[in-house]
């Protein structure tokens, strides 16, 4: 366990009511032109905070962006890597206890969830300028699931900077016709008995699906955004137990055991005990077939009803000393090129943040040049259909909320 | 004193640190950081779930099943092996492989063996016994937990019979041959002479299987239904809950889990004790 964890969330509270007072260089950066916000950032240095558990991506960020950085703006990359996120968090959070307004450690963060509420109740994050970044336009800002980083909106506190999506799997050549909605999916699986199953919240795909049927009997996503509210929850949990009993004994093995983790669901699935399997990740299913694990004619699809989905973002701390350099970065992370270099698979095989169809024909092309595996349903087909992810209170009761009235 | 040092390092700073800080934890002590106040909300709140008590029902029954299984067929086993026969050889070898073996590896193997779509399903499939999957019986996520206790016969039958077998050895044969030769069967010279004799043997070796199959996480995990979870599988998702009070209950849970096994192993070598050397 991370002492700092209660620390940063009982600062996080303590300090969320003082506003911060904003200093008359940010007003000034804001109120810039494009052209001059890169002129001020010329020279510059970005100390990046990410997470550096992986080759590909430590080398996609220091190498192929940071050398565009520095030929392009004269600007230097400084990637420092982390174990845990909450890392530079704390720094951050420690800086503005010590009275350090203005010369911050830290110019950006790789976050999303927790940490970005964390820094954003506790006015920790630089807010408000996203509009001045001129790929800004290509995000769309009307997609729930970006605009709000797990429930909390984004309010031009964080630029957004690769998707992830739920999606469904299923074996073409066994079930032809998969449900498309969770109103059909409850009625075939009434109608195919044993041949589904989820795996046990808090398993975190499993969690997702219970969600997913949450979502439904909520009527929609829009009134779970925000805080928890208990007496919406008690309402809204008793409709979606009841709805999960009675599908019990239709599932697999009736409904008395699930499936721990998704990884035993997906053995179900490979094995042909359960007909659909499901992960936030699809290019999974992919790698499956690529493996041998699941069949050749194994396909995936999002729901009409909607599939969640979550994003991460890139957020300049407010006591960062390089916010004009750091914009300059944020803004390159979210260009079309290298949102293609990040996309392929070889590289980084990462959904991009951005809409496709909003870049250039030339780029468009590039991205529809990526070698498509045709298990895995395109990123561009499920964003049609995107569900908000909730804040972390949400899930935590109706993980144990699942726990006590579906599960035992 | 000095020679020890190392030894003391290990066992008292990552065996009992770990504990110590396990314990504070639970508590709601950060100790590193010395925060908090320590309080019993932890326990409290774990001891009043009711899943608490089905898992520590569940812990305690696959324990002693495994356990006293392990332990009957090893006394069995080990007398077996004691005896010349053609094969033995053999025999002896296989029971030595399974100890270099992980856990780990057992409880995958056992999965394709005799998950509903494993290799004896498949087996019994061709044949036409069953038509599908779901007919085959389910020996594992069962919620009486068979597939964890055959795992644990597994891997703890040789390591019981290997111990006994030790220990026979040193024992040699002359005790039982005197008995025989005074005119005992062969069941009394077992039951009077030998048995009394490997007794702490097969107790301590049991002990240890129990202890170990009581806090083990990564079988149950793999085999065990998600509902009723062993207590370990309990504390681990405690501990990986996004709330983060979820922390001081994997830890409450974890104490508990280490004074139960305590108390039991306890309880165990005093009875045993106490029928071993009656008054």
């Amino acid at each position: 366990m991370k002492p700092w964890i209660p620390a940063i969330a009982l600062a996080a509270t303590l300090t969320s009511h003082l506003a911060m007072a904003e200093t008359p260089q940010d007003a000034a950066l804001k109120a810039m032109t494009w052209d001059e916000v890169v002129a001020t950032a010329k020279g510059g240095t970005v100390n990046m905070f990410m997470w550096g558990g992986a080759d590909n991506i430590n080398t996609y960020v220091s190498k192929t962006i940071g050398d565009i950085l520095k030929s392009d703006y004269g600007i230097t990359l400084n990637r420092v890597a982390l174990t845990d996120t909450v890392e530079a968090v704390n720094i951050v959070l420690g800086e503005k206890e010590a009275g350090v307004l203005e010369n911050g450690a830290v110019d950006l963060i790789w976050i999303n969830g927790e940490n970005f509420r964390t820094m954003k109740e506790a006015g920790l994050a630089f807010c408000g300028y996203t509009d001045v970044l001129p790929n800004n336009a290509l995000v769309n800002w009307d997609n729930p699931a970006i605009a709000n980083d797990f429930g909390v909106p984004v309010d031009g506190c964080e630029v957004p900077w690769s998707r992830a999506q739920f999606a469904f799997a299923h074996d073409a050549a066994r079930t032809p016709a998969p449900p498309m909605s969770i109103p059909d999916l409850i009625a075939w699986i009434d109608a195919n008995p044993g041949q589904f199953t989820y795996p046990a919240p808090p398993d975190f795909n499993g969690s997702v699906f219970v969600r997913h049927v949450f979502y439904h009997a909520a009527g929609g996503a829009d009134a779970l955004l925000g805080p928890f509210d208990q007496a919406k929850f008690d309402d809204i949990s008793a409709k979606t137990w009841a709805l999960l009993n009675e599908l019990e004994p239709y599932l697999w093995r009736e409904g008395q055991t699930y499936p721990t983790t998704v990884v035993q669901l997906n053995d179900l699935f490979a094995n042909g005990e359960v007909a659909l399997t499901f992960n936030y990740e699809p290019a999974q299913f992919g790698i499956a077939v690529q493996n041998g694990l699941y069949a050749e004619t194994t396909r995936s699809f999002g729901l009409n009803d909607g599939t969640i989905g979550n994003t991460n973002y890139t957020v300049i701390p407010f006591n960062s000393p390089n916010k004009a350099a750091a914009m300059v970065l944020q803004n390159l992370l979210l260009s079309a090129e290298a949102q293609y270099e990040k996309a392929r698979p070889e590289v980084w095989g990462a959904e991009p943040a951005i809409e496709i169809d909003r870049v250039s024909d030339e780029v468009q092309a590039k991205f529809a040049s990526i070698p498509a595996h045709p298990s895995v349903v395109p990123a561009a087909v499920l964003a049609k259909n995107a569900l908000p992810e909730l804040q972390s209170d949400w899930i935590s009761a109706i993980e144990q909320g699942w726990i006590a009235q579906v599960g035992n | 004193m000095l020679m020890l040092a190392p030894v003391l390092i290990v066992l008292g700073g990552l065996c009992l640190g770990g504990l110590v800080v396990a314990l504070f934890r639970s508590l709601g002590v950060q100790i590193l950081t010395g925060t908090g106040t320590p309080s019993l909300e932890a326990y409290r709140s774990v001891l009043g779930q009711p899943e608490f008590l089905r898992s520590l029902g569940f812990s305690l029954y696959v324990a002693l099943t495994a356990t006293i299984l392990s332990t009957v067929i090893a006394v069995w086993a080990a007398l077996l092996l004691r005896q010349r026969f053609a094969g033995r050889g053999a025999l002896a070898f296989l029971f030595q492989l399974t100890l270099t073996l992980p856990h780990l590896i057992g409880a995958i193997g056992i999965l394709y063996l005799l998950s509903q779509s494993g290799l004896v399903a498949r087996l019994v499939y061709s044949v036409g016994l069953i038509d599908q999957p779901s007919q085959f019986p389910a020996l594992v996520y069962d919620r009486f937990g068979i597939g964890i206790i055959l795992q644990y016969i597994w891997k703890e039958v040789p390591f019981i019979a290997l111990i006994l077998l030790a220990q026979m050895q040193t024992l040699g044969e002359d005790y039982e041959s005197v008995a025989r030769s005074l005119g005992a069967s062969r069941w009394q010279s077992l039951r009077h002479v030998l048995f009394p004799m490997i007794l702490p043997g097969v107790l301590g070796a049991s002990v240890l299987v129990f202890a170990f199959v009581f806090g083990a996480y990564e079988v149950p995990l793999i085999l065990g239904p998600n509902m009723p979870a062993t207590l370990p599988v309990l504390a681990y998702r405690k501990f990986t809950d996004v709330d983060l009070a979820g922390r001081a209950e994997a830890m409450a849970l974890a104490v508990i889990i280490g004074a139960i096994s305590a108390l039991l192993v306890a309880l165990y070598v005093w009875s045993v004790r106490r029928q071993g050397h009656p008054a």
